[in-house]
């Protein structure tokens, strides 16, 4: 099914007496537009970081490295960033191992339900982690410091506005994802060769430390690596946490420089550009390492799990399991929903003042109720634009035959390797240097939305796409469909349960976007984290709370409706 | 060059580029007419310009190992897979052509095909399925209604219009596939591995059938397979390839009687392979005598002129007689039965000769026990002489 309009070479055919064919031109409309929104503000943000004279003019009229050798005074911020990174990522990669080793490989109570539990961290937003845990351990007014104190403890026995506090925050909600790649890894390694090992007479832990351990290695280094990555990047925890204690990491200094007054965007830009180079080269060698089939004792197949018996273990390593779902599920959305119900947050109920004042000031005051809207219309609206490019996109890459497909889906996947922040701020500058003004629409979120969630929408829908068999396409095009016909027939109606997940996930991505919205919303076009955040600094914790849940809940709502879609999917899949 | 039969270029006279309707045809055009065909997927390349050509109404079949480019010369024959060079032309109509640019998109060919997969629509009932076609044709309502109907009759699946296609089983779906195959009434069918899926005894009554439709409808098609039984079974010709090559085009008798070479001589039925070489010169007939390696000489046969370097001969070994079946009086050697093994529909013997060990199989009522010395003996136009292996 070859691009009759767009292909090179010297055998280029052309149909007679019809011009370039709809599939041709459709593609390449699509390729130019995605391909000018993701490299265009990257091309902005790099000539910024070049500017030393004036930093508020654009074009630059001085261009040197100043900024990067400034980089060498803020040497402990990036100490801080990779301190906080290698920490976090330690103790994601540990949960996530022994989670994933637990869940997959040992026979414990409930493991079903507790493999559903693993996933919900992913789908709390860091920010509304970082805010509960803040609510549950800030020093003094925390609610383990406040129980602390009312059983006669003197001082507050955790405090969370540390750097350890930071990493212990962002390793709680990462782990869910190293959790997801390493069972992966165990997955599709043959349980036979755990039990060899057990037949010659090797204890259960033997098995686990010199047999398991090695052989899934590659699967954890990669998860380790890409946990890593995504450290770098984060700024939602650093923000809550770090900004209070002094405490900055490259990200939370990126936006202090921006909000400093003059704005000093060439460092920012300087400083995002640097981190951007860090994260891709941390991904390239990730991207390397998977590719370089480090997993070759592992095949590819899926084999069926077989489980160990624990005998008195079992309830440790269950325990375990319900440890980290209480300290990254219940207790911070328990604190959450309890403070948003207060008048005045505290965990001690006698003194609690129960109130739903909350809630009504969060419908009712304009900046929050339009906050909450905007972000619903902005999730649709993305969702609903996203998957028909996507869909597009990924028929392009993955099935047109195009010459240089491999290099338009590196362009495309372009946006996970840059710092959700550091886009934020590239699109800005990109826009506020169009002739076309922009800023401060819900149009220019939508476009920054779209832009760095075409990586996630990419992947989610390729997984579709791919299983949909290309004979089904081929068939019609032979039974005499137009290729517009075939998409709108064939393609898009077997794709339906796949896509309408992929819906609910852009949607979600969305509403609980952070790094991209901070930057690009202006006065008339707030959205919820931002406002959350907003919230945060200046009004009180419990009306921040309120909001949260808010945000939470709609989340956990689309999340129940994806399930639901991908369980239909599966089940088309079978009856197929 | 291994192309004995190749076929000169397709008529590129005015008649064929005017496509002008109202000429009388000088003689009856081939259907399909393929030349110098030539795909390749970057660096590989997967067919080595290949040709051949399908008269209107034969049933050609493309067989071959895996890998050998009989799928993608069908594909490209569909206008799934664009060639890199050469030129096909259906209908008098070039749909592609290297040289004057032209590759009509797969819709606008009027081929039609059926799918290994089948590649029934789950998502449609097996009705819409067979009309889908029709509708793309925008036909009216009440004549699409009917031929969906009659093509459905045709194979025997009409009663299940109404069914979700996803509820049917691997057999069901290859007729469904067939139905839909033929409902818009195209002059040709291309089927790629269509009874691979099935099971050996579906696939034995679907052979019929098929055979059947194929005779019902006149329509010319073009078949893939790597089943040599099914090859022969159903087809009026057969093109042999090989590593995107044609070896031998033939009807199926002639390519079993006559392999032109070693690989075809392997690869369709058993045959033993006997190395030796020419000796004298062959008479009209086209019988010679052929010294093997270790100085027997046999009388043996070959279709065409021999060119002196070929080295080997073939001998089918369903046709060579041993003990009391051993009647012919062209080739008579004596041997040793040292092997034998009672396959079923047929007992297989290895027979210890002068030139070394000979397959021979012979149909189970006959035994012979190991260890016999037996008379073994063939027709000298049962020892074919095959090409030398160009380099």
């Amino acid at each position: 099914m070859a691009v009759q309009a767009i292909d090179d070479g010297d055998v280029a055919p052309v149909r007679r007496g019809m011009g370039p064919t709809s599939q041709g031109i459709i593609t390449a409309i699509i390729l130019l537009i995605c391909g000018a929104l993701v490299i265009y503000p990257l091309f902005f943000l790099f000539a910024e970081s070049l500017n030393i004279g004036d930093p508020q003019t654009f074009p630059p009229e001085t261009i040197g490295f100043g900024n990067y050798a400034d980089m060498l005074f803020d040497w402990r911020i990036i100490g801080n960033t990779l301190k906080v990174a290698l920490f976090s990522t330690g103790i994601a990669v540990t949960i996530g191992f022994i989670l994933a080793w637990i869940l997959t490989r040992t026979e414990i109570p409930g493991r079903a339900i507790l493999e559903r539990l693993m996933e919900i961290p992913f789908y709390v937003t860091p920010l509304v982690g970082a805010l509960s845990w803040s609510i549950l351990a800030a020093p003094q007014s925390g609610f383990l410091n406040q129980a602390w104190a009312y059983l006669g403890g003197s001082g507050s026995i955790v405090d969370i506005y540390t750097p350890m506090g930071v990493a212990w925050v962002m390793a709680l909600f990462e782990g869910s994802v190293a959790f997801v790649m390493i069972s992966a890894a165990m997955k599709s390694m043959d349980p036979a060769l755990e039990e060899g090992s057990r037949v010659l007479g090797a204890s259960k832990l033997r098995t686990m430390l010199r047999v398991t351990l090695p052989l899934v290695a590659p699967g954890v280094l990669g998860a380790a690596i890409f946990v890593f990555a995504e450290m770098l990047g984060s700024f939602a925890a650093a923000l809550v946490l770090g900004i209070p204690g002094h405490f900055y990491v490259i990200t939370t200094a990126i936006w202090e420089l921006t909000l400093s007054y003059p704005p000093d965007y060439g460092r920012a830009s300087a400083l995002g550009i640097s981190l951007f180079v860090i994260m891709f080269i941390t991904l390239a060698a990730y991207r390397w390492l998977v590719s370089k089939g480090a997993y070759s004792t592992i095949s590819g197949k899926a084999f069926r799990p077989r489980r160990m018996e624990m005998g008195r273990w079992t309830w440790v390593l269950a325990a375990f399991c319900w440890l980290y779902v209480l300290v990254s599920v219940l207790l911070p959305l328990g604190a959450l929903l309890l403070t948003s119900f207060q008048r005045f947050a505290t965990v001690l109920m006698h003194q609690a003042q129960f109130t739903m004042q909350n809630y009504v000031t969060a419908f009712s005051l304009a900046s929050i109720r339009d906050a909450i809207v905007n972000s619903l219309v902005l999730g649709v609206g993305t969702a609903s634009i996203g998957v028909f490019v996507m869909v597009l996109l990924v028929w392009i890459i993955y099935r047109s035959r195009l010459p240089g497909a491999g290099v338009i889906e590196y362009v495309i996947m372009f946006p996970q390797a840059v710092p959700r922040m550091v886009f934020g701020l590239a699109i800005l500058w990109a826009w506020l240097n169009m002739p076309v003004s922009l800023y401060g629409t819900l149009w220019l979120l939508g476009i920054g939305y779209f832009t760095v969630l075409l990586p996630l929408g990419v992947r989610t829908l390729a997984g579709v796409v791919l299983q949909v068999d290309k004979s089904l396409e081929e068939c019609a095009r032979v039974c005499g469909a137009s290729w517009t016909h075939q998409l709108r027939t064939v393609t898009l109606p077997l794709l339906k349960p796949g896509i309408l997940a992929a819906w609910l996930l852009l949607f979600i991505a969305s509403v609980r976007e952070l790094g991209v919205s901070i930057y690009l919303m202006g006065p008339n076009s707030k959205v919820i984290a931002p406002a959350i955040v907003s919230s945060w600094s200046s009004a009180g914790t419990e009306l921040t709370a309120a909001m949260a849940v808010i945000q939470t809940l709609t989340i956990f709502i689309c999340v129940m409706l994806m399930f639901w879609a991908t369980a239909r999917l599966t089940n088309q899949g079978k009856s197929t | 060059m291994k192309q004995a039969e190749r076929i000169a270029p397709a008529p590129q006279g005015a008649a064929a580029a005017k496509r002008s309707t109202t000429v009388p045809q000088p003689r009856p055009q081939p259907h399909i007419v393929i030349s110098d065909l030539v795909v390749k997927y970057h660096a590989y390349t997967a067919v080595h310009g290949v040709s051949f050509e399908v008269p209107k109404g034969e049933h050609l079949t493309l067989l071959g190992p895996s890998g050998c480019g009989k799928t993608t010369t069908l594909r490209s024959i569909a206008g799934l897979e664009q060639p890199f060079s050469g030129e096909i032309v259906i209908d008098g109509e070039p749909v592609f052509s290297s040289r004057r640019r032209i590759n009509v998109p797969t819709e606008k060919r009027g081929v039609s095909m059926v799918f290994q997969s089948y590649a029934i629509w789950p998502h449609m009932s097996v009705f819409e399925n067979v009309a889908y076609g029709l509708r793309v044709r925008k036909m009216p309502t009440e004549a699409m209604r009917a031929a969906v109907e009659k093509s459905l009759d045709l194979v025997q699946m009409k009663r299940y219009a109404d069914r979700p296609a996803a509820q049917l089983s691997g057999g069901q779906q290859q007729r469904v596939a067939l139905a839909r195959a033929i409902a818009f009434e195209p002059s040709v069918i291309l089927f790629d591995e269509p009874l691979s899926n099935l099971d050996a005894k579906l696939r034995g009554e679907m052979r019929v059938e098929l055979k059947d439709l194929q005779r019902t409808l006149g329509i010319s098609s073009v078949y893939v397979t790597h089943d040599q039984e099914e090859a022969f079974a159903i087809s009026d010709r057969v093109v042999i390839m090989n590593e995107g090559r044609i070896e031998q085009i033939g009807s199926p008798r002639d390519i079993y009687d006559r392999p032109r070479n070693s690989f075809v001589a392997d690869f369709v039925g058993s045959a033993n392979l006997i190395k030796g070489q020419v000796e004298g010169s062959p008479s009209a007939d086209g019988n010679f005598l052929f010294r093997t390696a270790d100085g027997l000489t046999l009388k043996a046969f070959s279709p065409r002129p021999p060119r002196g370097n070929e080295t080997q001969v073939a001998i089918r070994t369903a046709y060579i007689g041993v003990g009391a079946t051993a009647v012919s009086q062209a080739n008579r050697i004596e041997g040793r039965v040292a092997r034998r093994m009672f396959h079923g529909d047929f007992v297989q013997y290895l027979i210890d000769w002068s030139p070394g060990q000979l397959v021979v199989r012979r149909p189970p009522a006959e035994i012979i026990e190991e260890g016999e010395d037996v008379i073994i003996a063939f027709e000298a136009e049962h020892c074919v002489l095959l090409e030398a292996e160009s380099a």
